[in-house]
């Protein structure tokens, strides 16, 4: 049973993303080797807010185009273009307009100008057909009220025998319905 | 129940590659749940389950070469 609408949701989660501030590395500490967090921008590093590290299993090349699926602040969609190199692309896609802004921003200033970032909804990517070889995505799709249309966009983007590298959080007992109904924890 | 969904709208080759559990103190870590957030928690699920309140899993998938009925390629 749902328990907020699409459109609360949304609200919910533009609202409480668009205020995030953090000057602590302990997520992506835990996630990510230091070696690749090294060189890397501050801002992004201490606004990781994935739950995996789906780029380490994308097996990226050189040259590929990634989706990064709720791109967040940025640190995926940076690490992959790091990977792909200027010969790729890397399209960065949130719908809270403070994130696209925010991995923008890091992207210049880490000088990956092969990263492009687009404000949208995971379960309306406004891509093409076959756009993408990868798509990679981290602690997001337990954000959207429509899953399976939200991976059916993800699979729709990809190119034949294009991979899909997921990072999410999961549930495998029920959890009480007070939390289920707390805006706060739909948002974390 | 996630691969059953990644399987069920057409990816293929579905692998798990990370999984693992995440408690309360590991959420209390990020941002967007703040401590009175991690407590209302705290005191809503049984302690048995803070240090498993939800599992981290990380998986990967292909879209088949060539989509189900479409002799074409795509």
């Amino acid at each position: 049973m749902a328990h907020f609408t699409d459109v609360e949701a949304r609200t919910i989660i533009r609202e409480t993303y668009a205020q995030i501030a953090s000057s602590s590395r302990t997520v992506a500490e835990r996630l990510y080797a230091p070696e690749e967090l090294e060189g890397l921008p501050k801002a992004p590093v201490d606004l990781a807010l994935g739950v995996g590290h789906p780029v380490r299993h994308a097996r990226l090349s050189p040259g590929d185009v990634v989706l990064d699926v709720g791109c967040g602040a940025g640190i995926d969609t940076l690490l992959a273009a790091r990977l792909v190199g200027p010969g790729g692309r890397v399209i960065g896609l949130d719908m809270t307009p403070a994130m696209v802004a925010r991995t923008r921003e890091h992207a210049a200033i880490a000088g990956f100008g092969w990263v492009e970032v687009k404000e949208g909804l995971m379960e309306a990517i406004p891509l093409g057909d076959n756009a993408v070889d990868v798509v990679v995505t981290n602690g997001v799709l337990n954000l959207s009220t429509r899953k399976s249309r939200a991976l059916a966009e993800m699979l729709r983007v990809l190119r034949p025998g294009g991979r899909l590298a997921l990072a999410d959080l999961v549930v495998t007992e029920a959890l009480p319905e007070d939390v289920l109904r707390s805006a706060p924890a739909l948002a974390a | 129940m996630l691969t059953k969904k990644v399987l069920n709208v057409g990816f293929e080759a579905i692998a798990i590659e990370e999984r693992q559990p995440v408690g309360i103190d590991e959420l209390a870590h990020y941002p967007v749940f703040p401590e009175e957030l991690a407590e209302f928690i705290r005191r809503a699920i049984p302690e048995s389950r803070h240090d498993e309140l939800v599992w981290s899993v990380t998986l990967t998938a292909l879209k088949p070469s060539m989509p189900e009925g479409d002799t074409h390629g795509a």
